[in-house]
């Protein structure tokens, strides 16, 4: 193998998490054995769980993806959750109102919904490149805003006006639009899932863009001495980001959940970032990660059935995880910067120190 | 108490008693970090009432000096007095505590600050509660009492240059300095503007207080300063020295250190120059050896004359804050010909070559082997066979934390056409171009920023100098290596041009320009202002980077020869 540690260190972590969660859990009286059945019953053993698994790992891979892609070159385009919503929106729209043959309904549902997600990405894109707008602070922003639009529309223009009234959701999707059951793991969204880790596996490893954007993540300027355009890729990379979060809004509301719903889902976007995160911004690392944060999920589920941990209780397990993954990339980024400052300070001396010590412990 | 500058001698103000505790003293102060000596047993006294005026070249020691007075660095040898008791050293605070001020060069105050925030963020007294309109109130008042002119209540990022270094000035006046020390003052600051911070330093002088001046113009060092002490790679050349006692040419032999091979410096600290010398004596007789066949084919193959590599015509910039903008620069570079660029860095160095490769705006025409390419893109220009050797390898030059192959890669990936990349063949040829370019590394896997400093160097030629290649810009392609990397860049780029293409070669070393170059374009103030043969002496070469003593350089040209044919002699 290459490079083993990254992969040990981020299998470490997710082990850590779950250690200190057990400690918090143990501590604040609930049953752990109890807790570890209900987990692993809820994501594998129990009957329906894998099935259940594979639902949420769905999304999260396909939202992962394009989180990973920006990420990978550089912008911490953490919007994911916004871009869900918007997509989700224009595809419920679509195939509420759009007359003609099921099919193209649905094709169109999905291109409205891809497009819709990569629009809304790109304001965040725009601002940055036009007023170097930090993209972490606009794409979080833009997420609050979607979550209002989503109830506007939501309990509004498309809401259904011969339901309860209790939630804010629209009419159902046509059967023959929907892309799954309730149970959501069908061969139609697995195989796009699947298809779309293909595409950008061969795009990252495999194209111009895919290694030009890999060396910009790393170092900006000397892409751009090379002759790399900066501002394109941010806009490509947040367009395709969007992308993908929107193909998941349109997966889902075609998908099991059958009907746009106001705050549908609330921490799928967020946890995608993790599941790029954890799964190194690889496409194999991204299935994987979704696949076990998808198992997370579905235990979520089931868990009240065999204990009384509220659903905060398995929260606090991906929230230590981003709290130790976001330690140790500010740690990375800290060692980076001092070494960028021993360089910058003193250029002679340091220079010269550098290359002899590097000299002398390159073999 | 009145000090002019031509008659202030340097020592009777000692006899100022009232002053003592503001004589700020060297003793053997040596400096050294790893097996480098930036400074190297220096022994200076700088009284108060006077303008001391620090100079040297880019790597002199100016910075170190300055840092070791202000307390940011702690010497290594020898001590540093204030007033008779030793200067306590840690941090720039501590040092302003205790009366030592510097100016910085480059300003560090937050932009979103208005100038009366700054003041009070800076000051040594502790309010802990204050209103917005107190702190405008309270600074105004002090401003004003210091004759500056200046509206506190204005925000850092909307001042000009002068206004923010007045600031400063403030700043180190209101804490009570004792000596204050500036940083290249003059570096970022608009000509107008100079006389005005020249005469406002030597009312501080005039006020009493001992002002330490770090200058690399010697018309200021002349305009301003009482004293001059010169510093030559860590050592002092010429000790403080009453002005009215040295001419500008004196001072700038000194600089460059032509002050014969033998008495110049002591061997260990020189040891690094020597290699360089040796270094490029071998990359000359490299080029030398080459040389013959490639000149009888130059007419040949041309049909009458043949065009040039590079055309820069009336190229300018605008102003940047990290170096002088290009004013109007022409400059050719001919087949087969090295042409040096010679200069303090910061007189648009780093602005030229920007503007070459196409990252910064610029206006004027550049044709590239016969090509109008100023409008163009880089990945265009390169593709007209534009290749760089950055300034710093580890910024501009490679991404440290990529893999090998893939910053050897990039290159030619970005000036292919194709989207697709054929990654088993891109690293093969990696492969082979790293092999014969004698990069030891372990893997194409592994990271550059394990290599050391020769080797990614290596890996940088080995991406820019493909068959392709017409124009290389090499951007101080040896700083920091050692000996024998020197050496190997330095053939590499001989024998590019000796191909027949161009090589603009942009270094502080003028040895190395020397060395390499078939002329020598001098660049002062983002102007070209001389362009010399290879031939010419240091003293030549440095009086056109400095600006001579105030007088037009062909009038200062001839004298500055004899006087130091004399001094030869």
């Amino acid at each position: 193998m290459r490079d083993l540690k990254p992969v040990l260190q981020a299998a470490g972590f997710v082990v850590l998490a779950f250690l200190l969660a057990a400690v918090i859990f143990q501590a604040a009286g609930y049953d752990i054995g109890a807790i570890g059945v209900g987990l692993v019953d809820g994501a594998i053993a129990g009957p329906g769980a894998f099935i259940n698994t594979v639902r949420w790992a769905l999304p999260l891979a396909v939202i992962g993806l394009g989180v990973a892609v920006c990420f990978r070159a550089g912008f911490f385009n953490v919007g994911a959750q916004g871009q869900l919503y918007t997509g989700a929106i224009a595809s419920t729209a679509i195939a509420l109102h759009l007359p003609g043959p099921a099919w193209l309904v649905t094709v169109a549902a999905v291109v409205a919904a891809v497009v819709a997600g990569a629009l809304w990405s790109l304001i965040a894109a725009v601002l940055k490149v036009y007023t170097g707008a930090d993209e972490v602070l606009t794409t979080l922003m833009l997420n609050f805003i979607g979550v209002l639009v989503l109830d506007y529309v939501a309990s509004g223009p498309l809401k259904d006006v011969k339901g309860s009234g209790q939630v804010a959701s629209s009419e159902r999707v046509a059967e023959d639009v929907r892309l799954s059951d309730a149970f959501g793991a069908s061969p139609t969204l697995i195989a796009i899932t699947l298809l779309l880790a293909a595409a950008v596996w061969i795009w990252m490893a495999r194209t111009k863009g895919g290694l030009t954007s890999k060396l910009a993540g790393r170092n900006p300027v000397m892409v751009r001495w090379q002759g790399g355009n900066p501002n394109r890729m941010v806009l490509s990379s947040f367009a395709f980001a969007g992308a993908t979060a929107g193909l998941a809004g349109a997966m889902h509301v075609l998908g099991p959940a059958g009907r746009l719903v106001s705050n549908f889902s609330p921490d799928l976007g967020f946890t995608a970032v993790l599941v790029a995160l954890v799964g190194l911004l690889s496409v194999p690392g991204v299935l994987i990660a979704a696949v076990f944060f998808g198992g997370l999920q579905a235990a979520l589920q089931y868990l009240p059935v065999v204990s009384d941990l509220p659903r905060a209780g398995l929260d606090l397990i991906q929230g230590v995880i981003a709290v130790m993954i976001t330690l140790q990339l500010r740690w990375q980024f800290k060692r980076r910067r001092e070494r960028a400052q021993q360089a910058e300070r003193q250029p002679t001396p340091a220079a010269t120190t550098t290359a002899s010590s590097e000299g002398s412990s390159s073999v | 108490m009145s000090v002019t500058a031509d008659s202030a001698p340097a020592e009777p103000v000692s006899a100022h008693s009232v002053n003592v505790d503001r004589v700020l003293t060297l003793q053997g102060v040596s400096m050294r970090f790893g097996a480098f000596t930036a400074l190297e047993n220096v022994d200076v006294r700088f009284e108060p009432g006077l303008v001391h005026a620090v100079v040297g070249q880019n790597g002199a020691g100016k910075t170190t000096f300055s840092r070791v007075v202000t307390g940011i660095y702690t010497p290594s040898e020898g001590r540093v007095l204030l007033g008779g008791a030793p200067l306590r050293a840690g941090s720039v605070t501590e040092a302003r505590r205790q009366g030592v001020d510097m100016v910085h060069q480059h300003f560090s105050s937050p932009p979103s600050m208005t100038i009366a925030e700054t003041l009070e963020f800076f000051s040594s007294e502790r309010r802990s509660f204050f209103s917005r309109r107190g702190l405008v109130r309270e600074w105004q008042r002090r401003v004003d009492a210091l004759g500056f002119d200046l509206d506190v209540s204005r925000r850092i990022r909307d001042l000009s240059v002068p206004e923010r270094q007045s600031v400063e000035i403030v700043r180190a006046l209101s804490g009570e300095a004792r000596v204050i020390i500036f940083d290249e003052p003059t570096a970022s600051m608009p000509a107008q503007a100079v006389d005005a911070l020249l005469g406002r330093i030597r009312d501080l002088a005039a006020e009493g207080l001992t002002v330490i001046v770090v200058l690399h113009k010697l018309s200021e060092v002349f305009a301003v300063a009482d004293t001059v002490t010169v510093l030559n790679r860590g050592i002092v050349t010429l000790p403080k020295t009453s002005i009215a006692e040295v001419t500008a040419d004196e001072v700038t032999r000194h600089i460059i250190g032509d002050t014969g091979p033998a008495g110049s410096a002591p061997g260990d600290v020189d040891s690094g120059l020597e290699g360089d010398a040796v270094a490029v004596a071998a990359g000359d007789a490299a080029r030398r050896g080459d040389a013959a066949p490639a000149e009888e084919a130059r007419p040949a193959s041309g049909e009458g004359v043949r065009t040039a590599i590079l055309d820069v015509r009336g190229l300018s910039t605008v102003a940047s804050p990290s170096d002088a903008r290009l004013h109007e620069v022409d400059l050719v570079v001919d087949p087969g010909e090295i042409v040096g660029v010679a200069g303090v860095e910061g007189n648009g160095q780093l602005s030229l070559v920007e503007a070459l490769v196409g990252i910064r705006d610029a206006t004027g025409s550049i044709e590239l082997d016969g090509v109008e390419v100023s409008k163009l893109g880089v990945v265009e220009r390169r593709r007209h066979g534009l290749r760089v050797i950055p300034f710093e390898r580890n910024v501009e030059g490679v991404s440290s934390t990529s893999a090998v192959w893939e910053n050897h890669a990039l290159g030619e990936v970005l000036r292919s056409p194709r989207r697709l990349l054929a990654v088993q063949k891109l690293r093969a040829a990696a492969r082979r171009r790293l092999d014969a370019w004698g990069v030891s590394y372990r893997g194409l896997d592994q990271n550059a920023g394990e290599l050391s400093g020769g080797n990614v160097q290596r890996l940088i030629l080995a991406r820019e100098l493909d068959d392709e290649a017409r124009l290389i810009i090499a951007a101080q392609p040896t700083r920091g290596l050692d000996v024998g990397a020197i050496a190997f860049v330095q053939r590499s780029l001989a024998e590019l041009a000796d191909r027949g293409n161009g090589v603009l070669l942009i270094s502080t070393d003028l040895e190395e320009l020397k060395g390499l170059a078939d002329r020598i374009v001098v660049l002062r103030g983002g102007r070209h202002v001389a362009e010399l043969p290879p031939s010419a002496d240091l003293h030549e070469i440095g009086r056109a980077m400095l600006g001579g003593d105030g007088g037009t350089d062909s009038v200062a040209a001839p004298s500055g020869t004899e006087t130091l044919g004399a001094q030869d002699a």
